[in-house]
């Protein structure tokens, strides 16, 4: 399985990335994380570690996409949709976020 | 030499915190008084026919008498260095908490050992020398094992003062220093009802959240104790010492009574300003639920702080939270709170 973490680790490298890679991966919450969303903003606790994070309003509809069922691709293709954004600026973004929420343990990634 | 750590035929105290029965037994007249302080409100002379909550807590001499072993298994969850010399000995130990199995061990180094076992809904208490302790340090532990008990009977602590007024309630969390017993003395000096200085206890009640009462003795610093005619003036007997800080009933100095279960209607998040006036600023729920975690969950127990995590969702909904940027006109806060409390009603 490809590591997305490492994949997209060059902030330099957005414009470089192999959109079919952004096709095949799904992204889902772990399940060990507890969320709840409140005034637009989301609140995880992993119960793994006992840490806790707060999503900004971008970032809960990031996770709330994040159900296993939308590639990084379909994920990025509803931001576009829904924010007056430059597409790539928009990309860059989402891969940063997810790298994050990876790294934290928070997501997971599957390669379809 | 022998020290004197107080044995007595084993004792069995009773006592029942809102359905849940709890069985205090120990040995040690150290260890008996200073628990039976803290539960008084809770005593009972019969317990009901269901299955209690037992605790045990055994004086010992020495550290190798503690007979507590850890598996190879066992899991560190938690470990604190402490902080020498700090106002604030009991919540500043040097510890660590493993998961042993079902086991939850506390290991306070030189001063004792706490096993909690959920399955066996029993805890047990090993103080070194207890005779030698202040009884806040034994409240606080005996404290920590019946909290870790009470969470897996769905009654969570958490970390705040609690007031009561017409059946709503005020919760005021927070870590030392920043304002949080003043504000709550402000608001029981004017006729708001006491629930806890430290305390108090939520229950989920389906679609909402219970706040309940869980009184003790109201710990004051001395800085504290200056902003109020009626503490300055307090007698010895009354505003006990209690190193480092000193304590009283608050039943002693306000004509308040303990108020009962009832509805949470505000948290508030104090800090201390350096200006003529108090006033407050509504917080984004998100941010509300961030603050308050860090004063009510600890995860040792993942099931039950799913459920605990639920409960304090559940709370955040239930209220308007507010900052309170605490100015010098402390005893004019209930004016400023009190309206937003009875606007809800």
């Amino acid at each position: 399985m490809p590591d997305i973490s490492q994949a997209f680790s060059a902030p330099t490298a957005v414009s470089q990335l192999d959109s079919a890679l952004l096709h095949q991966i799904t992204l889902m919450g772990n399940p060990d994380v507890q969320a709840t969303n409140m005034d637009g903003e989301t609140v995880l606790l992993d119960l793994s570690t006992g840490r806790y994070y707060t999503l900004n309003r971008l970032g809960s509809l990031i996770w709330e996409l994040c159900t296993g069922k939308h590639t990084i691709g379909d994920i990025h293709a509803v931001l576009c949709s829904r924010f007056d954004v430059v597409p790539d600026r928009a990309l860059s973004d989402l891969v940063t976020l997810i790298d994050q929420l990876i790294k934290e343990g928070l997501l997971q990634q599957e390669r379809r | 030499m022998t020290m004197n750590t107080g044995e007595q035929p084993l004792t069995e105290y009773l006592f029942s915190l809102y359905g849940a029965q709890i069985r205090y037994v120990t040995a040690s007249s150290w260890l008996a008084a200073p628990v039976n302080e803290f539960l008084r409100y809770f005593r009972q002379e019969v317990l009901c026919p269901s299955s209690p909550l037992t605790l045990y807590f055994h004086a010992v001499e020495h550290r190798v008498d503690i007979p507590v072993t850890i598996s190879s298994s066992a899991r560190q969850l938690a470990a604190n260095v402490g902080v020498p010399g700090s106002d604030c000995p009991e919540t500043d130990l040097p510890y660590e908490v493993m998961l042993d199995g079902e086991r939850l061990i506390a290991d306070f180094f030189n001063v004792g050992v706490l096993v909690v076992d959920s399955v066996q809904r029993r805890a047990d208490g090993y103080l070194i020398n207890p005779q030698t302790m202040p009884e806040s340090l034994i409240e606080y532990l005996f404290h920590l094992a019946l909290t870790e008990l009470l969470r897996r009977r769905g009654l969570y602590t958490i970390h705040a003062t609690a007031l009561e007024k017409n059946g709503r309630g005020v919760l005021i969390p927070g870590n030392s220093g920043r304002g949080k017993t003043t504000s709550f003395i402000s608001l029981l000096r004017s006729g708001y009802r006491y629930l806890s200085d430290d305390h108090p206890l939520l229950r989920d009640a389906g679609t909402y959240v219970d706040l309940l009462p869980f009184p003790i003795k109201i710990n004051v610093t001395e800085q504290t104790v200056e902003f109020f005619p009626e503490l300055r003036t307090a007698p010895a007997r009354v505003l006990q010492p209690r190193f480092p800080k000193r304590a009283f009933y608050p039943e002693d100095i306000y004509p308040t009574s303990i108020g009962e279960c009832c509805s949470p209607a505000l948290v508030l998040f104090p800090h201390v300003i350096d200006a003529p006036h108090s006033h407050l600023e509504l917080l984004p729920k998100s941010r509300a639920l961030e603050m308050l975690l860090p004063q009510a969950l600890l995860v040792y127990d993942a099931e039950v702080a799913k459920r605990e995590f639920q409960v304090l969702v559940k709370l955040v909904q239930q209220v308007d939270c507010y900052r309170l940027h605490f100015g010098r006109d402390i005893l004019e806060l209930p004016q400023l709170i009190t309206p937003l409390l009875e606007e809800g009603m």
